[in-house]
């Protein structure tokens, strides 16, 4: 187990470097002087001497790319220009915001898609299969920004019974249950729009798996013994394509992420998403290139989290 | 291949619609210069008009027609969708191919950048370099495609890989045909199947991602981008909300419409997925009250009367059980033999009815332990429950071919025989099922210490011996075991059939045993039923059976087998091949296989001959008759 554990850690360092290194040549290769691609067009002449400094930029290419190499390697993703602050602290008070959407919407569509998927897979082919299948295509297919917009226009503009931005009202209580509620309402429209769009994902996948472990021997041999329908579908045959299911949930984590920065965009919702946008709006390379090995090493990350799920959940996985 | 492929997208709305859609969109977008439009960029219009009979789809805020910027955006659209993922697919196809077809040091180092490329967040990949190099609409469709080929380069590889075993890449090979000419000639071409349904969907995803760029303001300033229209739409929601309803909508009905057509040709090409698609709708159940279908006083532990199932394959029924009787007494045991694909297996499933979803019983009667559970082919019901479902396990059970399947993979053997138990004695406690699982394992011989074991933790024999201890656990008075030895090596066979055969006679089991092996059969049962294309065409004692067989094919049977006692013969094997059960069949089924047909086997069903005390042929020409 320790030995297997270590294995797949070490399978991170490749992902890690090839998106550092795709960071680097990057920068290099874009039009422009590297040192005010990292300092910004309105740097003052000692501020981009100090990114000359940081960076090494006179220093031969090789050495450059391997100072860079150290400099992320020790958490250091450079100095936002905008703030002037460093990007890792900046991403870092960005995290817990995102998370909440991220999480929040995650669970939703993954419990929720999974039941479904679940529930058309007992009739492949019929037409409860075919529509909800179709419509979980439309569902991933929606652009998540749009469907924000919609939102806001519908309950916010229209209905006028939900906040349209942010994550709490200006006015609204500092702490206790009043935040917790406030938080809540700002979160309805966000999580509404991410889950839609990711929900059919999951509906699909779950569909597909369950369908298929239907079709396999030992669900006929708890039909012949007589259990009901809904146990077999629920307890055996969902256990079973719940395996395929969550290998995917990681794989797809790179999606949700993407779903959510445009999600964050259109509600304002403090959180990565957000501050990318900001970033993209002040040309702030530095954040956007920090963005990007975060956003890389959290997809790794879960790939390796659901490798361990799916190894404690399926006993033919030896981790050895 | 073609016409398989049409056939199987025929009865597929979703896909037809897509299809449309796309082609509409395609043809609108090849047409914008040409349509009487206005200009995309002209700001003639009064700002923030509504939709009307002026403009259509309304205005924006600078008095642009949405109609016609809308227009223009499909263009770019189909653009940013073709050249992306052709980009990808080519990139994916080269890479994969070259890594399935070298193999060794060149695959292990491709697939896994294949590998880390995949893992990397393709829309964060794209919004940097679109950042660093500025927005412009070739530089966005050369990220796209940069972040998404590892897709179609798995897909590619996976696909050579297999494709490199067949005999005319082999073949090819072998003449001495350089590599570059075999790829480009055999093995890309034949692979590409696959990787064209990705494509549409990697056109679905680049629409999005460039929409979701335009979004973010890094799309292309000088084009009429959906996202964009979104983008600047998204200000101005308030005042003018068609600015961003239309363009979404537009994103919406095309992106699916991509996604639905490679849904549509994964599924036409693969026939796994066809085959779910085909089932059928059972019977209508039999209602009948609780006094009708108390058990009779007296009868055998199981009667069958004219008992038929068939299959839907495609749009055809496959007759695999056609009007097979039978019955057995509480503790005698039936052989039923046949060659692969009589219907002997679904013989089993039809009795207890665990059909696959495509099977449907279509006629008899069938009682167990006196109690009605079909009657004309329709499921039996007393206050809405299948009595079937009353004497599952219980009465009746079933020992499934491999235990290696028909055990649950990811549960314990305990677990799994716990739960069987406490479903029929939902009084039980975990105490009382182990208790009674540690006795069934000791009748059987499974040391009670792999009861926490997983099925693949067991060999071959044990999981088969949990398997029959699984199906005595109620001890029922009736088993059909379904080829219970077929998966095992010959020691361990004999082993087990021993075993099967010990339990039958201490417990008093009715025991129904399917086999194709004519020995496994001759030590175990009293009667043999002998099976061909769906209907017992002789049944008799099993002495009888082996030493005056009447119905011809009894015989050619017979006469396949070895002797281990009996002086040395030669082997015959029978010629030809059973009838397609699909066909109506007039006539003998054997009749085209058999050395004594006539033209009255040809052109009249058989009829039931009684040759004895408890034996039947099916056979206008019983061997040991009169030949004709």
């Amino acid at each position: 187990m320790k030995r297997y554990l270590l294995l797949r850690v070490l399978q991170l360092v490749p992902v890690t470097l090839v998106v550092i290194v795709l960071n680097f040549l990057l920068v290099h290769m874009a039009p422009g002087d590297v040192s005010i691609v990292l300092a910004g067009d309105s740097a003052d002449p000692a501020y981009l001497a100090t990114i000359r400094e940081r960076y090494g930029l006179d220093r031969p290419f090789i050495e450059q790319l391997w100072r860079y190499l150290v400099q992320v390697g020790s958490g250091d993703l450079g100095v936002s220009f905008r703030s002037r602050e460093p990007v890792f602290a900046e991403i870092m008070s960005r995290v817990p915001a995102t998370l909440l959407l991220v999480g929040t919407s995650l669970a939703l569509s993954v419990v929720l898609g999974t039941i479904i998927g679940a529930w058309i897979a007992r009739r492949p082919g019929s037409a409860l299969d075919s529509g909800v299948s179709a419509l979980a295509v439309a569902l991933f297919s929606m652009p998540v920004f749009w469907l924000g917009l919609m939102m806001v226009l519908l309950f916010a503009v229209q209905l006028q019974v939900l906040p349209a931005m942010g994550m709490s009202s200006v006015d609204g209580p500092r702490d206790g249950f009043g935040r917790v509620l406030d938080v809540a309402q700002h979160m309805v429209l966000p999580v509404l729009s991410l889950t839609t769009v990711s929900l059919g994902q999951y509906i699909r996948l779950s569909r597909s798996a369950v369908a298929e472990v239907l079709g396999e021997s030992y669900i006929t041999t708890v039909r012949a013994i007589g259990f009901p329908e809904r146990t077999v579908l629920m307890h055996y045959a969902l256990r079973n394509a719940l395996l395929p299911v969550v290998t995917v949930l990681g794989l797809q984590l790179g999606l949700v992420l993407t779903g959510a920065v445009l999600t964050e965009t259109v509600f304002s919702w403090p959180g990565l998403g957000r501050l990318i946008y900001d970033a993209i709006l002040a040309r702030d390379t530095p954040v956007i290139m920090g963005s990007f090995i975060v956003m890389s090493v959290t997809v790794a990350l879960a790939s390796l989290a659901t490798d361990l799920v799916y190894a404690a959940l399926d006993p033919r996985v030896k981790l050895a | 291949m073609t016409g398989n492929l049409f056939r199987a997208l025929a009865s597929r709305a979703p896909f037809w619609i897509s299809a449309a859609i796309i082609v509409a969109a395609a043809v609108i977008a090849l047409l914008a210069p040409f349509l009487p439009l206005a200009d995309p960029n002209a700001m003639e219009g009064a700002p923030y008009s509504p939709p009307g009979a002026e403009h259509w789809l309304g205005t924006d805020n600078f008095g642009r027609d949405i109609l016609s910027r809308l227009i223009w955006g499909t263009r770019l659209a189909f653009t940013v969708a073709l050249v992306s993922s052709a980009i990808a697919s080519l990139l994916g196809i080269v890479l994969g191919s070259i890594a399935g077809y070298f193999g060794g040091p060149v695959d292990a180092v491709l697939s896994r950048a294949f590998e880390v490329f995949l893992l990397i967040p393709s829309f964060f990949l794209v919004l940097l370099i679109v950042a660093l190099f500025g927005s412009n609409i070739a530089y966005t469709m050369v990220a796209i495609a940069l972040t998404t080929w590892p897709r179609s380069a798995r897909i590619m590889r996976a696909q050579v890989l297999s494709l490199k075993q067949r005999t005319y890449v082999q073949a090819a090979r072998a003449v001495g045909a350089s590599n570059t000419h075999v790829l480009l000639r055999h093995v890309v071409p034949n692979g590409l199947g696959p990787i064209v349904t990705d494509a549409t969907i990697l056109m679905g995803l680049a629409i999005l991602t460039e929409a979701g760029l335009s979004f973010l303001g890094l799309g292309d300033q000088n084009a009429v981008s959906w996202g964009r229209m979104i983008f600047e739409g998204q200000r101005q929601l308030r005042l003018a909300p068609w600015m961003s309803f239309f363009p979404g909508l537009s994103l919406l009905l095309l992106v699916a419409a991509f996604n639905l057509l490679g849904d549509g040709l994964n599924q036409a090409l693969s026939p796994q997925l066809r085959r779910l698609a085909n089932r059928v709708t059972p019977r209508k159940p039999l209602d009948l009250s609780a006094a009708e279908a108390e058990p009779t006083p007296a009868a055998p532990m199981i009667a069958v009367r004219d008992l038929a199932m068939s299959y839907a394959i495609g749009t055809q029924a496959l007759r695999a059980v056609d009007g097979v009787s039978f019955s057995l007494a509480k503790g005698e045991s039936l052989g039923v033999v046949g060659e692969s694909g009589c219907g002997k297996s679904s013989l089993g499933a039809a009795i207890l009815q665990v059909l696959a979803p495509n099977a449907r019983l279509e006629a008899g009667d069938v009682s167990i332990a006196g109690r009605p559970v079909l009657r004309d082919g329709h499921t039996v019901r007393v206050d809405g429950k299948p009595v079937v479902d009353a004497l599952r396990w219980k009465d009746a059970s079933i020992i499934f071919q491999s235990a290696m399947n028909a055990l649950n993979p990811v549960m314990t053997i305990e677990r799994q025989l716990s739960e069987a138990y406490r479903l029929h004695r939902p009084e039980a406690t975990a105490e009382q099922a182990r208790a009674r699982i540690g006795e069934v394992f000791e009748l059987i011989g499974i040391p009670i210490g792999r009861l926490s074991a997983y099925p693949h933790e067991l060999s071959g024999g044990m999981r088969q011996r949990v398997m029959i201890a699984l199906s005595l656990l109620h001890a029922p008075g009736l088993v059909i075991a379904d080829e219970p030895t077929t998966a095992l090596d010959v020691l361990v066979q004999d082993q087990i059939l021993g075993e099967i055969d010990a339990l039958r006679r201490r417990m008093g089991l009715s025991l129904i045993l399917i086999s194709h092996d004519m020995g496994a059969v001759a030590e175990t049962c009293d009667r043999v039923a002998v099976m061909y294309a769906g209907e017992f065409v002789e049944i008799a004692p099993t002495d009888v059976i082996f030493d005056a067989p009447r119905h011809p094919y009894t015989v050619a049977l017979l006469s396949s087998l070895p002797s281990v006692t009996g002086p040395r013969k030669p082997l015959t094997s029978i010629p030809g091949e059973t009838p397609s059960l699909t066909e109506p069949i007039t006539g003998c089924r054997f009749a085209a296989r058999c050395g004594r047909s006539t033209a009255l086997c040809r052109e009249q069903a058989p009829p039931r001959h009684v040759a004895g005390a408890g034996h039947e042929v099916l056979c206008h020409f019983p061997v040991g008759e009169a030949a004709p």
